[in-house]
């Protein structure tokens, strides 16, 4: 390899970069023009009286201080953070589990990890969610089945407004497939010989889980719990399809709330406000699981 | 390594290109071209005679229209070749929604249907043409229509807005269960006791439903103005600023003729009501002979008639002797959006529509009555009976109406969502009547000041 003159090698160092630049300059449009500028007017538009139809207009701190005596807010708050806290633990237990049944070498697990990877990759489209309207829903299949058991449902799951968060719930459970691919990915990191010392040693099944397996994989649920939080507060297509906002408000998630003030009420400036106090809450979030990482988490370090 | 840098420069260039190629493409499919991306050529009179002219129109409704318009388009492209269409059907509920979307953007179709509740909002914002022009110069001719009808689409002195069709609030309803039940077909000057107890008498009689709908639904907040106009008040006050009517005693007796219709169930519940509604006009109860009335438009029958081609009108009931709460509407209109670079030719497009009698013998009277007096006694000829129905009570509600409300102020959307969630609380027993109208004020009154 020829050596370099400290000029030379500066210059080639800022052609490479140029280089660089180039291949990712379709990526970085993008970036710029759907991304990064939309969310700085966005921004400016939340300060703004916008209805999409008329000339904004500066209105200061009004519209995030209307959101403290806004009912709809606090319910599309509570709504989305029980959907979100149920949902994610929930998730997370069964991908868990089901990985490590399917971490085994028994023949034919391939089919088992496909099937049980489907759903997540269909799951959040409109067609499944108006499949699970249809289950759910009245004169639906469950009420059917349950109708032929003789158990006759006076008001269906999604017409009941305790139960319909339940049904939306389950679809988001049903979507596990791929955090259990994470899982896997994980358990297979684990070093056998830590197994067979545990063995050795006479740990029951369970101790060998907290002890060893719990651990080794904290940074993938770590990695998990981030995702899943952050998907769970963007929950959208499923509440707009399955109840649009549902019985008495009590599916009205954030998005959807967000989504009805923009272009349902003309409210545009509103609802960027509310868009950047989702960021807000959703960076508060992240920014508490990365803070207590240190406590839990188990990076090995060589 | 010189070629190595042209290498990979050469591939950016052919991944940008595709990008952008790419991007256009979706683009112009998605939202039905923007018309800055059709021919672009200036509107000098003659020349667009000839040249070939792509014109946007975007209208709403059920698959029958989405058809037969299809073919409108088609009959006129035949007529002249060098205009042609590029047509985005969609469902109500959202149409307007697209539309606001496509004024940001300054995208709007050339040609758009329009109803009475959004014209004000956007010729407030200046997305709609004025179109007095044309119709002083006869390009659209209107001289054979009700000028009361055509000022209805007059916001501001400005003519933004061409009502295509005539039509009236009715109960629409089922005469075979009328008759299974041994209930009497409703005559003009009902009661709403008498509703009430057909609906009720109804359901006793066949275990069906005696009220095809729920009353919280996308059409709550006509039916309550109705309601509200037998006693001389309305939903909104003249200005829009606040509420039409200052006792809640009419918000509580409304409601409860619909709680005591739930209790009896002579209505289904909400939840019912949500999935059939989710299945599209065809499959509502009152035309699938489950339910005997529900509130509509005078041309549903003509709508819904490939599913069920026997279902009649009748006038809402009207608790009082003297005021005529009825009211004759503009069904719908036609604008031309400010930024259409061919005014002109959808000017055009508009007159034959309203006045081509080959194109209304295939509309058949399905959006409404037509409003010019030679189509409509041209048609008498070729009118389905179901046709003949519904221009008989057009012309029996002109007869017997007042003054249509003027259209509804901004916020109108979302008082509407509001008044629905109220209905809902009292129907699901979270809140008394009573609760629920002191809240709705409360609420409407936000919203309205906050809009103003």
């Amino acid at each position: 390899m020829k050596s370099l003159t400290k000029k030379a090698f500066q210059s080639k160092r800022s052609k490479d970069n140029a280089t660089g630049y180039v291949l990712i300059a379709p990526w970085l449009i993008g970036f710029f023009l759907m991304f990064l500028i939309p969310m700085v007017i966005s921004l400016y538009l939340s300060f703004t009286n916008y209805t999409m139809l008329n000339v904004p207009k500066w209105i200061g701190l009004k519209n995030y201080s209307r959101m403290l005596t806004d009912k709809d807010f606090w319910q599309s708050l509570k709504v989305t953070f029980s959907y979100t806290f149920i949902l994610v633990p929930l998730r997370l237990a069964f991908a868990l589990a089901v990985a490590m049944i399917l971490n085994t070498k028994h023949k034919g697990l391939g089919v088992y990890r496909a099937v049980y990877y489907i759903p997540s990759i269909i799951g959040g489209s409109i067609a499944v969610s108006i499949i699970w309207k249809e289950i759910f829903g009245n004169n639906g299949v469950l009420m059917s089945l349950l109708g032929a058991f003789g158990v006759h449902q006076k008001v269906s799951v999604l017409g009941n407004p305790h139960t319909a968060i339940w049904a939306i719930i389950s679809l988001g459970v049903w979507q596990f497939g791929s955090s259990m691919l994470i899982f896997l990915a994980a358990l297979k990191q684990i070093p056998a010989t830590y197994y067979e010392a545990a063995k050795i040693d006479g740990a029951g099944p369970f101790c060998i889980f907290r002890k060893i397996t719990l651990p080794m994989i904290t940074p993938v649920i770590f990695f998990n719990l981030v995702l899943q939080l952050i998907n769970g507060f963007k929950v959208f297509t499923e509440g707009y399809i399955i109840t649009d906002g549902g019985p008495m408000n009590s599916t009205l998630f954030y998005v959807l709330n967000l989504y009805r003030r923009a272009f349902t009420y003309f409210d545009m400036g509103y609802s960027c406000a509310l868009a950047w106090i989702l960021i807000l809450i959703m960076g508060i979030f992240t920014a508490i699981l990365f803070k207590t990482q240190d406590s839990w988490v188990y990076y090995e370090k060589k | 390594m010189k070629a190595n840098r042209l290498c990979s420069f050469v591939l950016a260039g052919v991944i940008l290109a595709a990008g952008m190629t790419g991007c256009s493409g979706s683009g112009a499919s998605s939202s039905g071209a923007s018309v800055n991306s059709s021919s672009g050529d200036s509107s000098a009179a003659t020349e667009a005679d000839k040249s070939p002219v792509t014109l946007n129109i975007a209208w709403w409704g059920s698959q029958t229209r989405n058809t037969y318009t299809q073919k409108l388009l088609d009959m006129y492209h035949q007529k002249y070749p060098n205009i042609s269409f590029t047509g985005t059907p969609s469902g109500y509920d959202s149409y307007e929604q697209k539309l606001s979307t496509q004024a940001a953007g300054n995208e709007l179709p050339d040609i758009m249907q329009m109803d009475y509740t959004f014209i004000s909002e956007f010729t407030k914002n200046g997305s709609l043409a004025d179109l007095s022009s044309y119709v002083s110069d006869k390009t659209i001719d209107l001289s054979n229509a009700d000028q009361s009808l055509v000022d209805s689409g007059k916001i501001n002195g400005k003519l933004s807005a061409i009502v295509i069709a005539e039509t009236a609030p009715t109960v629409a309803y089922n005469p075979d269960v009328l008759k299974d039940a041994g209930v009497a077909e409703p005559t003009d000057g009902w009661t709403w006791d008498d509703l009430l107890n057909d609906c009720i008498a109804i359901h006793k009689k066949t275990q069906g439903f005696g009220f095809g709908t729920t009353i919280p639904s996308n059409s709550v907040d006509w039916i309550f103005n109705y309601y509200l106009r037998q006693y001389g008040k309305s939903l909104y006050d003249s200005e829009g600023k606040t509420l039409g009517y200052s006792d809640d005693k009419y918000f509580i007796d409304f409601i409860n003729q619909f709680k005591k219709m739930q209790d009896e169930k002579a209505e289904p519940t909400v939840d019912e009501y949500t999935q059939i509604n989710a299945r599209g006009k065809e499959q509502s109860l009152v035309v699938q002979g489950k339910a005997g009335f529900m509130f509509e438009w005078a041309n549903y029958p003509t709508i819904v008639t490939s599913a069920n081609p026997n279902l009649k009108l009748v006038t809402m009931p009207n608790n009082s002797k003297t005021i005529k709460a009825m009211y004759l509407k503009p069904s719908m209109f036609f604008s031309i959006s400010n930024n259409s670079k061919h005014k002109k030719e959808s000017a055009e497009f508009i007159n034959w529509f309203l006045n081509d009698i080959e194109a209304n013998k295939v509309i058949n009277a399905e959006r409404g009555v037509p409003i010019s007096s030679t189509i409509r006694d041209e048609m008498k000829t070729s009118l389905t009976a179901q046709n003949k129905a519904e221009f008989k009570y057009i012309d029996e509600v002109s007869k017997n109406s007042s003054q249509v409300s003027p259209p509804d102020p901004a916020g109108s959307a979302e008082i509407r969502t509001k008044l629905n969630d109220e209905f809902d609380a009292v129907l699901y027993g979270k809140k008394t009547e009573k609760q629920a109208a002191a809240d709705f004020r409360k609420e409407s009154d936000e919203v309205l000041s906050r809009n103003s």
